[in-house]
């Protein structure tokens, strides 16, 4: 008997203590003189790699080039790619591996909105410092934990900058035609709030599936209400789909996009109707236009490192973050601990990268939702423009 | 009792002393998460193989019933604000009686029209998840506290690791004693030939709701569990990718075999780790696996084991499967 | 105000009519197949897919003229078919066990979805395919109609009657019709059956080939289209009784129509669920769908 209380009583021993050796460890885990290990999880197949795979790059061509410049502080950042498959169980699992097991100094990434949520619980119980660059999802970031910052555009961001697109155009009668998956919903809720509170009436709240090959009941009922401006929140497919089957019935309102569409150019030939985006406007975090000499060097950087993978406004998701995750590495000085680099963090201001279309600002405790502005541009005479 | 040290008996004693002793050995959190996910997918499979392989009921509801389980059991906590302890079993309950539902369709049709029409029905099931928002929070989840399991003195995820184990190792013994008790040779009589075991003086009905009573007793639970242990609860962890996993499980291990149904259950979560690690295709690797052993190694991995040790004395069940499907 | 009801209702049978087109043609690959070897090909969304890459390739990539891509898509999938009884029902048909080849070709059909993405998932979420025909819609008795979507309507009949001629006219048709007929006579009167079998199975993949090439401007080509699309392609076979292609058709028809109408009149979140609720109810209360023959329970 006392023996089988000895056993019962270890494990919660051996924990007591390793925890409390892992607290004194953790500030600096991941760093030696040379080297910060940073680890990385997203999807690197299926639907939702762009927002994983292809962000990694952007994180990587990133920490090349500071590498090749010497390092920060002596020292080479190394990154860490865990596949999350765009799961729950599955990111839990890339945190956990990244942080117990490669024993990381910080976390870059969080692609899908549904399994970086469900891994917040993890990293913040780890206390690893953390740049969400993908996922749009508020509640990643709200309430604020210590360790969690984003250098994207939050959905609810995103979702007020649509109302207020449509106010300012003059529409009076606005409609909205969303996915209800994770990913809409985590829009479409801060949505239907924000119209709530200025106390605007939608004329049709419609709902188009991700897989929708037509939308035209969705069309019919649009035009039937008569909407002056749709704000869309679907992916770059069943929007499409959506925009064809209205201008297929000669119904042309102002089609307000969000972030997921910014492959204009794509996305028009998707439509494939002429004409059809003449009155669609969509938002940006990221800068896109290839002329810009920054945008063009990384570019280049990308397609050397990585020719096998397209050139996508993605990889700036990955290369934003990035550039924020160095600057605060920067600022957090040589004797680098967890708690410098959040401090360092959340006091960034202004920071200009060569990727958002907005400065970064972190107003740390009270708000680390680091990127509140975007950009909008549309496609007009095969090219894109930059709206103000 | 002598033990034969290459048993299944053996070696499932010695795979369960190992899952107990790994955190206390060192095992760090992200392989003690691992070994966590490992024994709730053994609890699946073991449930699944008992309606599939021994009853020879194509069922592809069962990733469905796991995440009517989770969602119960989550739901639950968080609308009721009940102790887990509480839910876990409610939740079950919840996954039984909707799997039991399913017995009116597989007492008319068998085959791939069971299997089309269950895979119909966790497509709905799935959609009423992402749709009833009030109740079940849509498509963008929610998470729950951790499990608290004061006044023992012991962390939420151990907590969570040591029940797993302890239920996973009651389910494995339960199942055991089905398998060769009068319910489990009525099962195999019933994926035989349904006509001739009717002949034999076999319920019909009885049996078949046995069958996917308990497979969604077993699924319901490890539902429960899954949700625990992630603290989140979101619908896509039950879409195809989780009915393929399931499928694989089964037949890697062994189609019939309950030793094989814990080997399986571990394997998966092995595989799919590796997967991951190694940048290959999920899908390729998993529906590889799934058309492989189907082609090549019917019995799955028990059929190797057996033939290397002979005295692996497991009496397995594989159906033979029925052969006309009309409905 | 009735006027536009009216006209509402008008433009969702025409949507209706013109994607139960698009539904009809997946099912009539599946029924195909199923008259013959009494199996549901679970990959044969797959094969649609695969069918729309490969076209895409050919017409896109290669910039070859469409009537070379749509034979490329045919050919492909044609192959693809006889793959497909190669590795999953030759070699499991002797044994009788419907499950053990349904459980293959769901393992296939996975297999088949990973190579598509390793292949043409890394070029964007969605590959569009230019439409063949002027993309402004025609006017039909005051309806705006794609003329893509007429397209695949006009295929669609041209599919369903090629293949009567095929079933009624040629010598490798009325083999396979004699097998679906009666798989016994057929082996006993010296019919080689397994290649019919074989025949039957590239057959049936090539014509989802077919209605790739045609779909693809409407659906849009990504790896995951093949489940969605085998999903309605499945409704709309149950539908019309599994084993009858004139039942297929109206099966896809109504099946179409449906989701307009529960999209439109219930509720938009319907469209993509419809199709399951279908397949569960048919199995359930009418198994043997409208065009069924009457159950046969074996022993």
């Amino acid at each position: 008997m006392k023996r089988l209380l000895h056993t019962l009583l270890l494990p919660a021993a051996l924990f007591a203590w390793s925890a409390s050796a892992q607290a004194q460890d953790a500030q600096t885990q991941g760093i030696t003189d040379t080297e910060v290990k940073v680890g990385a999880f997203g999807p690197f197949g299926g639907p939702a790699y762009l927002f994983g795979k292809i962000a990694m790059n952007g994180i990587e061509v990133v920490f090349d080039k500071v590498n090749a410049e010497g390092g920060i502080n002596g020292r080479k950042l190394v990154l860490i790619r865990e596949d999350d498959s765009c799961r729950a169980e599955g990111a839990i699992a890339a945190v956990k591996k990244l942080v117990y097991d490669e024993k990381v100094f910080a976390l870059i990434g969080g692609a899908c909105s549904n399994s970086t949520l469900a891994a917040r619980a993890e990293i913040e119980k780890a206390g690893v410092p953390f740049i969400l660059n993908s996922a749009t999802s508020d509640a990643i970031t709200t309430p604020v934990a210590r360790n969690i910052f984003t250098s994207q555009i939050t959905a609810s961001v995103e979702s007020r900058a649509q109302v207020d697109f449509a106010i300012a155009r003059g529409a009076k009668k606005i409609a909205v035609v969303a996915m209800k998956d994770a990913w809409g919903m985590s829009r479409y809720t801060p949505l239907m709030k924000y119209l709530d509170e200025k106390g605007i009436k939608l004329v049709a709240n419609l709902e188009l599936s991700p897989d929708a090959s037509d939308a035209t009941p969705q069309a019919l009922q649009l035009k039937a209400a008569g909407a002056d401006a749709v704000i869309l929140l679907l992916y770059p497919k069943p929007a499409a789909i959506m925009v064809r089957d209205a201008t297929k019935l000669a119904f042309d309102p102002i089609w307000i996009g969000q972030s997921t569409i910014n492959d204009l150019k794509a996305f028009n030939a998707q439509v494939g109707m002429p004409g059809a985006l003449k009155n669609f406007a969509s938002i940006t975090s990221t800068k896109f236009d290839p002329s810009d000499p920054a945008i063009a060097a990384w570019n280049d950087r990308l397609k050397a490192r990585f020719p096998n993978d397209e050139i996508s406004p993605f990889n700036m998701y990955g290369l934003g973050s990035a550039q924020v995750f160095v600057e605060a590495l920067k600022l957090a000085g040589r004797d680098l601990t967890r708690d410098k680099f959040l401090a360092a963090l959340g006091q960034l201001k202004n920071f200009k990268s060569d990727a958002y279309f907005g400065p970064i600002t972190c107003n740390a405790p009270t708000d680390h939702q680091c990127n509140r502005t975007p950009g909008w541009f549309a496609w007009k005479d095969d090219k894109l423009v930059t709206l103000d | 009792m002598l033990l034969r040290l290459t048993s299944p008996m053996a070696a499932g004693i010695a795979l369960f002393a190992l899952l107990f002793a790994a955190p206390l050995l060192g095992a760090n959190e992200y392989y003690s998460y691992i070994l966590n996910l490992m024994m709730i997918h053994v609890i699946v499979t073991v449930g699944l193989n008992l309606v599939m392989g021994h009853a020879g009921q194509l069922v592809f509801a069962n990733a469905a019933i796991f995440g009517i389980g989770a969602y119960g059991t989550a739901l639950l906590m968080k609308h009721f604000g009940l102790p887990f302890w509480l839910c876990l079993p409610l939740g079950a309950m919840l996954a039984v009686s909707i799997g039991l539902a399913l017995v009116f369709p597989a007492l008319r049709l068998s085959g791939i029209y069971l299997a089309l029409a269950t895979l119909a029905f966790a497509q709905c099931a799935l959609w009423v998840m992402v749709h009833w928002t009030p109740v079940t929070f849509g498509a963008g989840g929610f998470t729950i506290p951790a499990v608290s399991f004061a006044p023992l003195p012991i962390s939420p995820d151990m907590g969570m690791y040591y029940l797993a184990w302890a239920v996973c190792a009651l389910l494995v013994v339960l199942a055991r004693n089905i398998v060769r008790s009068r319910i489990g040779r009525a099962f195999v009589a019933l994926s035989d030939n349904e006509i001739s075991a009717q002949s034999l003086g076999i319920d019909l009905l009885r049996y078949k709701a046995a069958a996917f009573g308990l497979s969604s007793l077993f699924a319901g639970i490890a539902g429960g569990l899954f949700a625990g242990t992630l603290r989140f609860v979101g619908p896509e962890s039950f879409d195809l990718h989780q009915m393929i996993l399931q499928l694989v499980a089964v037949v890697l291990g062994g189609i019939g075999s309950l030793a094989g149904s814990v080997i399986g259950g571990v394997l998966i979560v092995v595989v799919l780790e590796f997967t991951k690690a190694t940048k290959m295709s999920v899908e390729i690797v998993f529906g590889g696996l799934l058309l492989v052993f189907v082609l090549f190694a019917k019995g799955g991995l028990v059929v190797f084991i057996r033939r290397f040790l002979p005295s692996w004395n497991e009496t397995l069940h594989a159906s033979p499967a029925p052969r006309s499907k009309a409905p | 105000m009735k006027t536009q009801d009216m006209m509402i209702f008008g433009y969702l049978m025409a949507t209706g009519l013109t994607t139960g087109a698009l539904y009809a043609l997946v099912a009539i690959g599946v029924v195909v197949v199923f008259r013959a070897t009494g199996v549901v090909n679970f990959a044969h969304g797959e094969m649609f897919m695969i069918g729309g890459f490969l076209a895409w390739t050919a017409h896109v990539m290669f910039g070859l003229p469409f009537l070379v891509a749509f034979a490329a898509a045919v050919a492909g999938t044609f192959v693809l078919g006889i793959i497909t009884y190669q590795t999953t029902f030759r070699p499991l048909a002797s044994t009788g066990n419907q499950n053990a080849i349904l459980l293959a070709m769901v393992g296939l059909s996975f297999v088949l979805k990973g190579i598509a993405r390793d292949l043409w998932g890394g070029r964007g979420d969605y590959l569009s395919f230019p439409p063949l025909v002027s993309p402004t819609p025609v006017d039909i008795f005051g309806f705006m109609i794609m003329s893509q979507q007429l397209i695949v309507l006009g295929a669609a009949i041209a599919v369903m009657i090629g293949f009567w001629l095929f079933f009624r006219f040629t010598r490798a048709g009325k083999f396979m019709q004699a097998t679906a007929d009666n798989t016994k006579a057929a082996r006993l009167v010296g019919l080689r059956v397994d290649r019919v079998f074989m025949l039957t199975f590239a057959v049936g993949a090539a014509i989802a080939g077919a209605a790739a090439t045609l779909m693809a401007p409407l659906t849009l080509l990504y790896p995951d289209v093949g489940f969605s699309l085998f999903v309605k392609g499945f409704a709309a076979a149950a539908l019309g009784g599994l084993g009858s292609i004139p039942g297929a058709i109206v099966g896809g028809f109504l099946l179409g129509v449906t989701e307009q109408l529960s999209a439109n009149y219930i509720a938009t979140g319907l469209q993509e669920v419809a199709a399951f609720i279908l397949i569960f109810l048919v199995m359930i209360f009418i198994p043997n769908g409208l065009f069924g023959t009457a159950a046969r329970r074996r022993v």
